[in-house]
């Protein structure tokens, strides 16, 4: 039994693709059940995100069964063949094991580090449990990656770090007024990105978002889509002088907040201190406001500046991130490889002590007690030395294992059924 | 002196974790940053308690006074660390109670150092309650600078670990403010004690003594922050800067008694 996984993802494949082979949650079990009536497919787990389409699967010979999950994914989608084949790439064994745990730990994701993936592999194996799919391989291997992610997690700084303009706009506000309950938001103006910041920011805990437009028409619209209140636009300097963060993202073509408004604004303010957002281009804020006490002032590029910083720095982070998947992958086959030899070892044994203890009852029936210890004895240390060289070897060369039960004609399975790990929670949910 | 030994090297190891952290800032290394500093405060203790065994009151030297100092230093932020992340500040905490304890043990002291007949009562009063205000300070002037530097940091957009790992400005500012609220009081009934001290042992030209205006003019300094905050809204970093400047006069203060009874 080998682990293979084939599939595609904007690394390899543009949305045109991506969409038209996407599985619907509605498709996914009748997937699953086609998948493990493959003849070559023992076990098989389908992921579908906007990023990525991945099945993963046990296979009786790695060779059939990735040319078999290929063909699945050709036929059960209309899809251009040839696109699509240059669009996957596969792997098995050692290999397919690395793929999986690096995209559970979003190394293989678009932004390094981001939090979602974990959860949409987490979600695909728990279908895949549900339907019964997911059994001891690739629970064994999914659980695994898991411990993994959580592990990245921890010992690196790879998730840390906003990877958006708007988280990044939270993470500011956090580093200058700590929790943001009690915290009040003013938009000024329409913008589309000035309306997601305001949203973020009363997500993370911000009591109030306060909203002020030109037209008051759209202000009341706009404090409907961002569940604020419209506040009229002459009140805009009285409330600048209370509210704790300005997002500003209107059309005006000239600054509509001057350097001597802002100084007046921050008298009133008694040394309060403002974060003022200009997400407007062409800026809303006059940039000589930046240098009035108490007034951190960021506008877009300076935003993005912060967005690319972070990226960088879970980019770098990523190497440690792919250090410990490299030892995690080494541990996993070296795991996997044991629980392979130890049966055989273990039949071999039995196997020789069966003879020893036949051949004994054959031979010296009538043997008294003493004597029969002593030739016991004997008999298994003849045993034990003439297989302590083969063992040896077979528990460091997994390769023998198949010639072993060949030469010595153990029964038998012929692949170790490994004990099922315990499934996680999600997977433990009936479906509703 | 036994005891010195192991103060001067848990606090050094803190002092390079703190370091270590701020460069690669790593859970574990805060941890044991953490870990060090408490063994440091209990060889600290220790220390403390033996030399008070043998008749070494904690604050009948100036030199003792400081070691005391830095131990009350030591203790608050650990208290403080208990409800706030603040690693950052621990990074400053560390390296100035390795400083006082080097100041305080390795100075030679002067023969006439202990004066005979040892401190009246409201001598170690007064001092015991110094030390207690000029810890606070010690303190709220950490934070001041980590507030400082973290303020401009943000003004100037660049961001980095005091935001990532640090308090938020906000936070920094109370806790400043906690400090010196803690601290005030207990300096104002030390600088009362210490008048009534003056006033005891009769030295002559008493008023014209450098560190009798400078602890006046600490005092008046911390007391106009508490009424500018209270009256006037003042935080962030006008707050900041005139607890360095409260802070400083301390130190000065702090830092000549310890000259006198180095030089005697």
């Amino acid at each position: 039994m080998e682990f293979v996984v084939v599939g595609l993802s904007y690394r390899t494949a543009p949305l045109a693709v991506r969409e038209r082979l996407a599985f619907a949650p509605a498709e996914l079990e009748k997937a699953l059940r086609q998948l493990v009536d493959l003849p070559h497919v023992e076990e098989a787990l389908l992921i579908s995100t906007c990023n990525r389409v991945e099945v993963y699967a046990a296979a009786r010979a790695p060779e059939s069964g990735l040319a078999e999950l290929r063909s699945f994914l050709g036929s059960a989608r209309s899809v251009d063949g040839e696109a699509l084949a240059r669009s996957l790439y596969e792997h098995a064994g050692e290999a397919a094991v690395r793929h999986v745990f690096r995209v559970a730990c979003a190394l293989d994701s678009m932004v390094i580090g981001e939090p979602q993936i974990l959860g949409q592999v987490k979600e695909a194996y728990g279908a895949a449990v549900r339907v019964g799919t997911a059994r001891s391989w690739l629970c064994r291997c999914l659980e695994r990656a898991f411990t993994v992610a959580k592990r990245v997690r921890s010992e690196t700084r790879i998730a840390e770090g906003a990877a958006s303009v708007s988280s990044v706009a939270v993470d500011l506000a956090q580093s200058i007024f700590g929790e943001l309950g009690g915290r009040i938001v003013l938009l000024v103006g329409a913008g589309k990105m000035g309306g997601l910041a305001a949203r973020r920011l009363r997500a993370a805990g911000a009591a109030e978002v306060l909203v002020v437009n030109r037209t008051h028409e759209r202000a009341l619209e706009l404090a409907r889509e961002v569940d604020g209140k419209a506040r009229p636009w002459d009140d805009l300097e009285g409330l600048l002088a209370v509210v704790d963060v300005a997002i500003t993202s209107t059309g005006a073509s000239e600054p509509i907040l001057s350097a001597a408004r802002m100084a007046q604004v921050v008298k009133r303010r008694k040394h309060r201190p403002l974060f003022l957002i200009d997400i407007a281009v062409p800026r809303d804020v006059d940039a000589q406001a930046a240098k009035l006490e108490g007034v951190f002032l960021y506008d877009v590029d300076d935003l993005e500046r912060v967005v690319a910083d972070n990226l960088a720095a879970r980019r770098k982070e990523a190497e440690a991130a792919e250090r410990i998947v490299s030892e995690e992958v080494r541990l996993f086959g070296a795991w996997l490889r044991a629980q392979g030899v130890t049966p055989t070892i273990k039949e071999l044994r039995a196997h020789a002590e069966a003879i020893v203890r036949a051949e004994l009852e054959r031979t010296l029936p009538a043997l008294d007690e003493r004597s029969h210890a002593k030739v016991q004895a004997m008999a298994n240390a003849i045993v034990n030395k003439l297989l302590h060289a083969p063992l040896l070897a077979l528990r460091h060369d997994e390769a023998l294992t198949a010639a072993v039960r060949k030469l010595f004609d153990l029964a038998g399975e012929k692949e170790p059924a490994p004990e099922q790990p315990a499934p996680l929670a999600t997977a433990k949910k009936e479906p509703p | 002196m036994a005891l010195l030994i192991p103060v001067l090297l848990l606090y050094g190891l803190s002092c390079a974790l703190y370091l270590a952290f701020l460069v690669a800032p790593r859970d574990g290394l805060a941890r044991l940053a953490r870990v060090a500093l408490v063994l440091g405060l209990l060889a600290h203790t220790a220390d403390i308690g033996v030399r008070c065994v043998h008749g070494l009151h904690p604050v009948a030297t100036a030199q003792e006074a400081v070691s005391f100092a830095a131990w009350l230093l030591v203790g608050a932020y650990l208290v403080i660390s208990l409800r706030y992340r603040s690693v950052v500040v621990g990074g400053f905490v560390a390296p100035v109670a390795l400083v006082g304890m080097v100041l305080a043990r390795l100075s030679p002291s002067a023969p006439a150092a202990v004066p005979p007949g040892g401190l009246s009562t409201i001598g170690r009063i007064h001092i015991t309650l110094s030390m207690i205000g000029v810890a606070m300070f010690a303190l709220a002037a950490a934070v001041a600078v980590i507030y400082l530097v973290s303020e401009s940091q943000l003004k100037a957009k660049k961001i980095g670990i005091l935001q990532q790992r640090g308090l938020p400005l906000a936070t920094l500012d109370a806790l400043g403010h906690r400090c010196i609220t803690l601290g005030f009081p207990v300096f104002t009934i030390a600088i009362v004690t210490g008048a009534v001290w003056v006033a005891q042992l009769h030295v002559a030209g008493a008023a014209l003594r450098p560190e009798y205006s400078i602890s006046m003019m600490t005092w008046l300094a911390f007391g106009a922050l508490l009424l500018a905050r209270a009256a006037a809204g003042w935080q962030g970093r006008r707050a900041a800067w005139l607890t360095l400047a409260g802070f400083g006069g301390a130190l000065a203060v702090v830092l000549i008694y310890l000259m006198r009874s180095v030089a005697g």
